[in-house]
């Protein structure tokens, strides 16, 4: 059985940076071959011959990471706050590679814009073990409504 | 603010400036719905979303109506109000879908066969002797004043006095046959999904911001340069192999660029920016793609269909259509300063997959709600409405060009940088809403 605190302790430290938020330290805690993906649809299994609402690999991390901090992104005027609360984390699977998947729930609190909203997902996360911690080599965000009307959002969930 | 007299058009919409109580009023907003949105042909959905007998579609075709578009037994797709001619229930719920049998309403069971007419009532009988006639259209579900597909795409009118779809469309409709025709089969269909964008601001702010080109170099700016500043350390060979590469950098294009791509208006409040050129042009030419093309049209035909190449399509006023990245946005107000967008993407018939992906990445990276694009163009429509609020000034001015327009027979040309999209579609915008919206032409 694997010890979860340690898987525990990653999640926080990124829901932690997410919150304040500063992307550089997320960015930091992703693999060179990572991916982040907020699916449109219910077990979307194909990112690439199906639309998404995020799918980026580590080069658009980068981007999107340089563009929500420019000083011209009118979006970005505004505050970005969030607040995750994590729970239910659960080790879906132990891969022969040592890669672990795993389950959590997360609720995340948004205030952006004169507005704070909510938003409920499951997420998988691929954790490389590097020794003592992990390192992410995938993100998938699991919303309880991808196929609602979405309002913008400026900050990786 | 004063109130506007009804059918004092004149009074809010001039040569070259707005009242601001287009984008605030709510009496307006309501105008609007019945005038325009109840008389223009309104797009529905694409037929592949329906391909088989019972498969069914639901949207609104303004911000309150319910509309189904359903296929028949004998392939037919029909348009009708989704309403149960009992109780005037909401009989499909759901989005999508197939019914088998006939469609019935979950609240006293009356059902109806796929064109819409009444099938069976529970309990007939209690009807006998009520002056009640089954066969009055009024306790059918009933179809849309007119349904018409052209290539596919179903339109759709509560007016039963507007023009035929072709009429209407005018010579906008060579955008249409362009995005068909980059299919090497010649036909286009729905495919990998959609997003729903919910925007807090008026509806026009969004067809107006289609061939505005005097904004991407500014709203688009971070970005841009975020974009460029990354690729630039990395390897050449790997920044080459980025289909990123090719699609946000030119939203950085300079206003020279996007003079030269020049903006055409037809009757209708219809335009499109582009045609010889556009931000879409330089997009590398997939070489399967382009074999299947050869194959399919021969080498100069293909030529000529890659070179008609325009940026953003209007079909005033509920849809724009992006023929060289094979994406569609469906506008629906939902009050007046709120309405939806759907980004639709289309494989093209008989090409490789890769320019399916390359329309989803486009989608993804552009008109998602998360995307790197759509939040800073809504971000200046939401401040566009709030400052409009400032009694300071009553008018909103779209000057840039005046004078300058070439009316043609059928359409009028300017420079891709003028506001001559501003004037193409308030001149539709007044005419339908002085009910005559057959001036709304551009010879007016």
């Amino acid at each position: 059985m694997t010890d979860l605190a340690a898987v525990e302790a990653l999640l926080y430290q990124e829901a932690s940076f997410l919150d304040r938020p500063d992307l550089d330290r997320w960015i930091a805690l992703y693999t060179e071959d990572a991916y982040y993906w907020i699916p449109a649809t219910e077990d979307q299994v194909d990112p690439i011959n199906h639309v998404s609402h995020i799918y980026d690999d580590r080069v658009m991390m980068e981007i999107r990471r340089r563009n929500f901090v420019h000083p011209r992104a009118a979006s970005k005027d505004s505050l970005t706050r969030c607040s995750h609360l994590i729970g239910n984390i659960t080790l879906k699977e132990q891969r022969a590679d040592g890669v672990l998947l795993i389950e959590s729930t997360q609720h995340v609190v948004v205030w952006y814009r004169d507005e704070q909203r909510l938003y409920a997902f499951n997420a998988l996360h691929e954790l490389k073990p590097t020794g003592s911690s992990f390192q992410i080599k995938s993100k998938r965000v699991n919303l309880i409504n991808p196929e609602a009307p979405q309002r913008s959002l400026v900050i990786y969930l | 603010m004063q109130p506007i007299p009804d059918r004092n058009f004149d009074a809010l919409v001039k040569p070259t400036k707005l009242h601001r109580s287009l984008y605030t009023d709510p009496d307006i907003f309501d105008l609007e719905m019945s005038r325009i949105w109840g008389e223009a042909w309104i797009y529905i959905g694409h037929e592949s979303q329906v391909p088989n007998s019972g498969d069914y579609f639901t949207t609104h075709i303004n911000h309150n109506i319910p509309v189904v578009m359903i296929r028949d037994k004998d392939a037919t797709v029909h348009v009708l109000h989704n309403r149960c001619g009992h109780k005037g229930a909401k009989v499909v719920d759901k989005q999508s879908g197939n019914v088998r049998g006939a469609l019935r309403c979950a609240y006293h069971g009356w059902s109806y066969r796929f064109d819409g007419s009444l099938l069976k009532i529970p309990n007939e009988q209690g009807y006998e002797d009520t002056g009640f006639d089954a066969s009055d259209p009024c306790y059918s579900m009933q179809p849309l004043a007119q349904v018409a597909s052209y290539r596919g795409f179903v339109f759709a009118t509560l007016s039963n006095t507007i023009t035929d779809l072709v009429s209407w469309m005018g010579g906008a409709i060579a955008c249409f046959d362009n995005l068909c025709d980059r299919a090497p089969e010649g036909e286009v269909e729905v495919a990998g999904g959609v997003l729903r964008y919910e925007h807090d601001c008026n509806w026009k702010f969004i067809l107006e911001n289609l061939n505005d080109t005097m904004h991407p170099m500014v709203v688009h700016e971070s970005l841009v340069k975020a974009a460029e500043a990354y690729i630039a350390t990395l390897p050449p060979e790997a920044a080459e192999q980025r289909r990123e590469a090719e699609i946000i950098p030119p939203f950085g294009a300079s206003y020279e660029n996007f003079e030269d791509s020049g903006i055409t208006g037809f009757d209708y409040g219809h335009h499109y920016d582009g045609g010889k050129t556009s931000i879409h042009a330089n997009y590398t030419v997939d070489p399967d793609y382009h074999s299947a093309m050869v194959a399919a049209y021969g080498e100069a035909r293909s030529r000529e269909i890659y070179a008609f190449n325009t940026h953003n399509v209007l079909y005033y006023p509920s849809l724009t259509i992006k023929c060289a990245v094979q994406n569609i946005r469906v506008i629906r107000p939902i009050s007046v300063d709120r309405f939806v967008v759907e980004s639709w993407s289309f494989r093209l018939k008989g090409a490789p997959d890769s320019m399916l992906q390359r329309t989803l990445l486009y989608s993804r990276l552009i008109n998602s709600a998360m995307g790197m694009v759509g939040p800073d163009d809504l971000e200046v429509y939401r401040r566009a409405q709030q400052g409009l609020q400032c009694p300071t000034s009553e008018w909103v001015e779209f000057h840039r060009q005046y004078g300058k327009d070439r009316t043609l027979t059928d359409r009028v040309e300017g420079g891709g940088t003028s506001d001559l999209d501003m004037r193409t579609q308030y001149r539709a915008w007044k005419a339908y809403m002085e009910q005559t919206p057959h001036r709304g032409t551009n010879n007016d």
